[in-house]
């Protein structure tokens, strides 16, 4: 545990010292965001409620989202490159310390870009609706679920470059799930309803959450905790298992 | 010691016994061994204890731990190899765990039968590359050893192998005695690596915020670190540097702060992969140096791959050379040296054409109208009596003396067959 | 002329890589259908949710609106700014000034080559699409219109995008405009709103801009509303970002002559 606290710190020096470009590149993030606020703004402008979702809905969606994905994406950059560093012999240097590999690698490095996401959800939430104790407690809980669940999806889509032998899934899995759950469920039907809480769960990325902050309920908070947990497991496992196999670079002809 | 031992165990026909591991503290020594065998009548060991008292045959396989004290067993205990277990608590209880800087003896790598197998490209085109072939080598402790050989050859899969970053497809190997691939952290803590191409240390940041990360990592507290950082920079005449950012470093001075960083928790054994790779001379030259007096000061066993055979001449006691994942030479260095790195090249430019007179131990290599290139072997004929045969008696306008090019030595040693 | 044959060699070549690697193309549509059924999803909700009309579009019409803007939109290299802007930044630019052909015209050829396959692909899909969900398009004339303005549509948003991208002969890094640009294609070019669903001041301020042309005009005709004029807009923007475009290549290759590469 000290070991991580300890990478961890180290991670953040090292984002502090990369300042070159930082300020412009969070600009466009913040940029990126307000447009989305823009859109969703004139959207529900123009068409009122649809299926229960309205304007501070949806605002909540978002601050959620971009909350979590900061954490997944700034904090813990380097779940998104499981499946560049598996391929590419990466791994070595956490193997070569007596941590655990998974946690070491997590915090290991931080993208300062994307902690411009975590501000600018913060800051949205703190724009919108009333502010009550409880409330805001719901909104950390929801968002550091959320976290853990987008992670765990980013190192298990990773983790299968260790059995492929290539990085293909990786990102993509993970776009589709930022992308899926930057609307709110309901607007969709059907099958696709069903695998959005299923298989890939945007559902439980945003849509989820958000209600939960408007209305809490015990039982769909559970829920949302165990899927999380369950994506986190299935991370962890495949990562674990994967590492078995992993080749280190060693072989330099590869697919 | 081992002879001290041989008098203690009643001699037995039929039994066969190996030292695995010895543990000392001045005249307080602590052994482990494995015997076999098979034993009509009764057993007894050296002090007059019966083994399975009451059986007439023994087909008997154990293990045992003696504890010696100025040169008397003070205690004794013999296990099944059925209960491992029990015989590692039983050492455990009875033997001084190793204190670090004491001499150490005993294994620090043993490697049996390893093979690694990669598998690449898809169903249809699958390609076996095996890495590694049924390698087999023993490391003792407190040994410097250079492993050596050509791109491909092996070396960094089997070192990735002992530092537990791969897992093996057939073979066994133990580092310290545990099984690297199956105990990776715990193994971790005890030895220290240092990939050439890998660094410790981080980009942006001074070696001494990464050190405070690792020591963090092993478990060092404030004042462990400030000491050991504190000796590490005299050793490696290096403190100047621990506070610049490693950016701003040059390759050599990298180096000897990634030397500290992997000598932070005192290892046991360091394993060093390529570490010299793109440092000039000197700064090759004097990264050998720290590592001989890491070895001698604190007895670390000293494992390190290279291609440049120059880290046999200068850091190594004991060479193995390692081609197509196996091992094809293995001795000292000074044996070696003796007969492959005895061969001196001359050059000798002509004014006329020229005949050479025999003398022994020199061979033609080259000859043309204007020179001629020959080779020495310095342990027949000094290159003192060469140069005056050759001035003496041919039209010389020039002529130099040359170390065959390293690639030849290594070639005629890549060139034998498998051992 | 020999600028035209090396275009159209250009073109030729770059088809032809498109059409060898399956696999991309294959990706694309897989991205296409999915952002597609999304954003489809959201608006035939919202409208279903408005008495079956929002901004004059009924549930067929947006349903083929939004399969048009993001066919537009996803046959584009996403990464075509920051790539050129890279490839005037390392100076491999330079590499190809010295080519008897213009530059631009040659990149723009082929990318064009590039995108044409992609578009083709992604209309097609788009249209069964919306046909099997929604029903037939609602007016085949101004459909029968639409086609030459999705071509016309990328034209104007690749002629843009290096418009852009040659920002890099002056500074170092182009790609960070890349971001705020596509913003601008999506707010104002009607890629996730019609335009007509603007406040009437954005929509006014959106007319006047190229981003209609670039993804808003093909999908206003597919989605049932014959406005042939919509084209020769099209015509005009494409005139003016070709000749802006040109303009600040020359500029920039001026300038690559003076300070050197």
């Amino acid at each position: 545990m000290r070991g991580l606290l300890a990478t961890l710190r180290n991670a953040v020096a090292e984002a502090r010292a990369n300042r070159a470009a930082l300020v412009s590149q969070v600009a466009i993030m913040v940029v990126n965001d307000i447009v989305w606020v823009v859109f969703w703004i004139l959207f529900f402008r123009r068409v009122g409620t649809v299926r229960g979702w309205d304007g501070e809905r949806i605002l909540l969606l978002l601050s959620v989202l971009t909350c979590a994905g900061g954490i997944a994406l700034g904090v813990l950059a380097n779940a998104r490159r499981v499946g560049n560093m598996a391929v590419d012999g990466d791994l070595d240097g956490v193997l070569a310390l007596p941590v655990p590999p998974l946690a070491h690698l997590l915090v290991r490095r931080m993208e300062a870009v994307n902690i411009g996401d975590l501000v600018f959800g913060i800051a949205l939430f703190a724009s919108i609706g009333s502010h009550t104790v409880a409330r805001t407690a719901v909104f950390a809980g929801v968002v550091i679920a959320v976290a853990t669940l987008l992670t765990g999806f980013l190192v298990l889509t990773g983790s299968l470059a260790f059995f492929i032998g290539r990085n293909e899934g990786g990102e993509l899995g993970f776009h589709a799930m930022v992308l899926l759950g930057s609307y709110p469920v309901d607007v969709f039907a059907g099958a696709v309803k069903v695998v959005l809480y299923t298989v890939v769960p945007a559902a439980f990325v945003s849509s989820v959450p958000a209600r939960l902050i408007e209305d809490f309920d015990v039982v769909r908070a559970l829920g949302l905790a165990g899927v999380a947990g369950l994506f986190a497991f299935a991370g962890w496992a495949t990562f674990t298992l994967g590492l078995r196999r992993y080749t280190s670079g060693s072989v330099w002809t590869r697919p | 010691m081992r002879s001290r031992l041989e008098t203690w165990i009643t001699a037995v026909p039929n039994l066969k016994w190996n030292l695995d591991e010895l543990f000392g503290e001045g005249d307080r020594l602590c052994a482990q061994f494995t015997f076999t065998g098979t034993h009509r009548g009764p057993l007894r060991d050296g002090r007059g204890n019966e083994l399975a008292p009451g059986r007439k045959a023994l087909r008997i396989r154990g293990v045992g731990v003696y504890v010696v004290d100025a040169g008397k067993i003070i205690d004794s205990s013999i296990y099944s190899t059925s209960a491992p277990s029990e015989a590692r608590r039983g050492r455990r209880n009875s033997c001084a765990s190793p204190t670090p800087g004491q001499p150490r003896y005993g294994m620090a790598i043993e490697v049996r039968h390893l093979t690694k197998v990669f598998e690449t490209g898809r169903r249809r085109s699958l390609r076996r590359v095996e890495a590694v072939d049924d390698l087999s080598l023993t490391v003792e402790a407190g040994e410097r050893v250079a492993y050596i050989g050509p791109n491909g050859a092996g070396k960094s899969t089997s070192i990735k192998i002992l530092t537990g970053i791969l897992h093996p497809t057939r073979g066994e190997a133990t580092v310290l005695g545990v099984v690297p691939w199956l105990d990776r952290r715990r193994l971790a803590a005890r030895i220290g690596t240092l990939f050439g191409q890998r660094s410790l240390l981080w980009f942006e940041l001074t070696p001494r915020q990464s050190y405070r990360m690792l020591a963090a990592i092993y478990g060092l507290d404030r004042a462990q670190e400030q000491a050991r950082v504190g000796d590490l920079a005299e050793l490696l005449e290096a403190g100047d540097l621990f506070d610049l950012p490693v950016r701003n470093l040059s390759l050599g001075q990298r180096m000897r702060c990634e030397l500290a960083a992997c000598m932070l928790h005192e290892p046991e054994v360091l394993f060093l992969d390529e570490p010299t790779i793109g440092l000039d001379l000197l700064a090759k030259q004097r990264f050998r140096e720290l590592l001989v007096r890491l070895n001698t000061e604190r007895r670390t066993t000293i494992f390190l791959t290279s291609h440049d055979v120059a880290d046999i001449e200068h850091v190594a006691e004991r060479a193995i050379v390692i081609n197509h994942g196996a091992v094809i030479y293995d001795d000292d260095v000074t044996a070696m040296r003796r007969t492959l790195l005895s061969t001196k090249l001359v050059e000798v430019g002509l004014s006329e054409p020229a005949e050479l007179p025999t003398i022994a131990g020199v061979s033609l290599l080259e000859h043309s109208a204007t020179a001629m290139k020959l080779s020495v072997d310095t342990t027949t004929t000094s290159i003192r009596c060469v140069l005056d045969t050759v001035l003496d008696g041919l039209p010389v306008v020039d002529i130099s003396v040359l170390d065959p090019p390293l690639e030849q030595v290594i070639a005629a040693i890549y060139a034998r067959p498998r051992r | 002329m020999t600028g035209n044959r090396w275009a159209g060699e250009a073109a030729r070549t770059a088809a032809l890589r498109v059409l060898a690697e399956r696999g991309g193309l294959a990706v694309t549509l897989v991205f296409y259908v999915l952002v597609t059924v999304v954003l489809a999803s959201l608006w035939r909700a919202a409208v279903g949710a408005n008495g079956g009309s929002v901004a004059g579009y009924s549930v067929v019409a947006i349903t083929w609106y939004v399969a048009m803007t993001e066919a537009t939109t996803v046959s584009i290299r996403q990464r075509l700014i920051s790539d050129v802007g890279r490839d005037i930044g390392s100076g491999a630019i330079a590499v190809e000034l010295l080519r008897p052909a213009p530059v631009l015209g040659v990149r723009l050829a082929g990318e064009l080559g590039h995108v044409l396959p992609r578009l083709a692909a992604c209309v097609v899909t788009g249209g069964v699409l919306s046909t099997m969900v929604s029903g037939p398009p609602p007016e085949p004339a101004a459909l029968a219109l639409a086609l030459p303005s999705l071509v016309l549509a990328v034209a104007c948003n690749l002629a843009a995008q290096y418009a852009f991208a040659g920002a890099a002969f002056w500074l170092r890094d182009a790609g960070s405009a890349w971001f705020l640009y596509q913003k601008l294609v999506f707010i104002l070019g009607g890629m996730l709103i019609p335009l007509e669903a603007l406040p009437d001041w954005m929509h006014r301020v959106a007319s006047v801009l190229p981003f209609r042309a670039m993804s808003y005009s093909p999908a206003r005709l597919a989605s049932g509303h014959f406005e042939p004029v919509l084209l020769v807009e099209q015509a005009g923007w494409l005139v003016l970002l070709l000749a802006g475009a040109a303009a600040i290549f020359r500029a920039g290759e001026r300038r690559l002559q003076v300070v050197g590469g």
